[in-house]
């Protein structure tokens, strides 16, 4: 074979999968472009106070009947796309498909309102691409289709939860009472990855091709370790409390969220990790996601006045991260918890169980506000006694959309 | 050779003053030289797809400070052919702990048949990536040895003995092969 030989089976024919990866592709780069796409400085800042301002005047007047027809004119006007009488969820405002746990099991709903009852499980999540659901029930971790069929089951001894599949696809976490363990995507090469851990569902790094995973352990330690190479990445300390880790920035950031405020700021391995924004005296962090253009969306949950207030504030993409700027979203009686983003970044997902309401919103600030109500009987139909409400596990596009 | 003239550039200057048709021109151009060179790499349709795919998204991510003087095609590859590297390296590591299987999960269910050259894809294959990689680029992507080592960041020595160790492990790996 000459040179130009090589250059010729190089360059000539059709590469497996070209065009169809490339539909793909785009579509993933088109929505990074749009959300890439940033309205000048001062008109944001103008649109945040505005809204910051009717927020507040609406919280302050929400408690009596004038205040109640200023939240209904307000949510008018932010484009409340489902009627407080809707029935039934009819669909999805955002679109994707999301994957809901319920009593019942997990559902998969997709963006017309259509759903189905995957099995008795106890908890889900999806695949990176939304092909398959790893589903927990007791000893058992299973791979599911979203039409329910069972691509192959794993048992082990102890009770297993909080399962996780890797974005590269290739891996799946998942806790064993207090060990930490990790399976191949196809359910085999099941291994110990860590013990001694806190319950708290292990996070992916969100990197295609490496499977870097952070957990956290007993003692109040943060780690991010490579699975395959086992390479311990980082190892700080935190605080006791973990409720939950969440990766922003492409994976630069880890951001640890516990019930009580945590001053981390730690550098290690080329990963700041990020503690809980400060809350006023006695408040209680819910829940907390991270949303397109660096911001971070949190619920401040208040026992006194047994409210909750949804807060946006900006990340800002500077070393130490600094949580500036915060704008309420909404605020509501009871709790508002469960925050989940559209797979864009652009809409946040929240239940609110005092109002028996699926909550989607718009961001950044408020762009627009859908609400669907009767979401326990949705998920529990024809159950026995108050339903539970149901937790949102995931979102992930259409198929074919990503 | 990818697209290195007045149309580039008004693309790259569409994109940065929020084109997204501009854009659209631009990924369409890069993306069938990206992806291949990512295939050839890594021999792997599915991590092919991801690695274009963040390679693109660096690009939009870099969108505002990119020098729209300079071509894109060199700075998309550098990228393309790194991460290329990373994953066949990484995929190396897997192999170490058993995980044959490991293209089965959440690979796209309609993986289609071969149609790159045959006796190409194979033959690199069996070179180490980094041998692969200079390969691609030299024969693929058409960068001059200099080139490459600026971009790939190596001695330009290292890159003439990977390109020479590599066309001579093709050739003897052609030459076992029956016709």
């Amino acid at each position: 074979m000459n040179d130009a030989e090589l250059r010729s089976g190089l360059q000539a024919g059709p590469v497996p999968g070209e065009a169809e990866a490339g539909e793909r592709a785009w579509q993933v780069v088109r929505q990074a472009y749009a959300a890439r796409e940033r309205l000048p400085w001062i008109e944001r800042h103008s649109r945040v106070v505005i809204v910051f301002a009717l927020l507040a005047a609406l919280a302050v007047g929400a408690v009596s009947p004038p205040g109640r027809a200023l939240v209904d004119t307000f949510r008018d006007t932010v484009g409340r796309e489902a009627p407080a009488t809707q029935p039934a969820l009819v669909r999805l405002p955002p679109g994707g498909r999301l994957l809901v746990d319920s009593p019942r099991g997990p559902w998969v709903v997709h963006a017309d309102g259509s759903k189905r009852l995957l099995g008795a499980y106890d908890a889900a999540s999806w695949s990176p691409q939304g092909l398959f659901v790893v589903a927990t029930r007791d000893h058992q971790v299973v791979a599911v289709e979203p039409d329910g069929h069972v691509r192959w089951t794993l048992t082990r001894p102890g009770l297993v939860a909080q399962a996780r599949w890797a974005p590269s696809g290739f891996r799946i976490a998942y806790r064993e009472g207090a060990t930490l363990r990790v399976v191949i995507g196809n359910g085999e090469g099941d291994r110990l990855l860590a013990d001694g851990v806190a319950p708290v569902a292990p996070a992916w790094r969100p990197l295609a091709v490496r499977n870097q995973l952070a957990y956290a352990d007993r003692a109040g330690k943060i780690h991010v370790i490579d699975v395959d190479t086992r390479e311990q990445l980082l190892s700080v300390p935190s605080h006791r409390s973990v409720e939950k880790l969440l990766w922003a920035e492409g994976g630069r950031r880890l951001i640890v969220l516990s019930a009580h405020p945590a001053d981390l700021n730690r550098r290690q391995g080329g990963i700041r990790v990020v503690g809980t924004p400060s809350l006023p005296a006695g408040h209680r962090l819910l829940d907390g996601a991270v949303l397109a253009d660096g911001l971070f969306a949190y619920a401040d949950y208040d026992p006194k006045a047994d409210t909750t207030a949804l807060i946006q504030a900006a990340c800002v993409t500077s070393d130490p991260c600094l949580l500036i700027g915060p704008v309420r979203l909404f605020q509501g009686d009871g709790k508002l918890e469960n925050l989940v983003v559209s797979p864009d970044s652009r809409w946040l997902y929240f239940g609110w169980p005092a109002a028996d309401q699926a909550v989607f919103l718009r961001t950044p600030g408020v762009r627009k506000l859908a609400t669907v109500p009767n979401i326990a009987e949705e998920f529990d139909p024809g159950g026995i006694g108050p339903a539970e409400f149901p937790y949102v596990a995931g979102w992930v596009p259409d198929p074919g959309s990503s | 050779m990818p697209r290195a003239g007045r149309d580039e550039r008004a693309w790259v200057r569409g994109a940065q003053a929020g084109s997204a048709s501009d854009l659209e021109a631009l990924f369409r151009d890069h993306w069938p030289r990206a992806y291949r060179a990512a295939y050839l790499v890594v021999h792997d349709a599915a991590a092919a797809e991801d690695i274009a795919q963040e390679s693109f998204l660096a690009a939009v991510r870099a969108l505002d400070t990119f020098d729209r003087r300079r071509p894109f095609g060199p700075w998309l590859h550098r990228i393309v052919v790194n991460r290329s590297i990373d994953w066949a390296r990484a995929r190396s590591l897997r192999r170490e702990v058993g995980d044959e299987a490991l293209a089965v999960a959440e690979a796209r269910l309609d993986a289609p048949k071969q149609e790159v050259s045959e006796e190409v894809t194979a033959a690199l294959a069996a070179l180490p990536p980094e041998q692969r990689a200079v390969i691609v680029m030299r024969f693929l992507l058409e960068y001059s040895p200099g080139e490459i080592a600026r971009m790939l960041g190596l001695p330009r020595g290292t890159v003439n003995s990977r390109l020479r160790r590599g066309l001579d492990a093709l050739q003897s790996h052609v030459a076992e092969e029956p016709s």
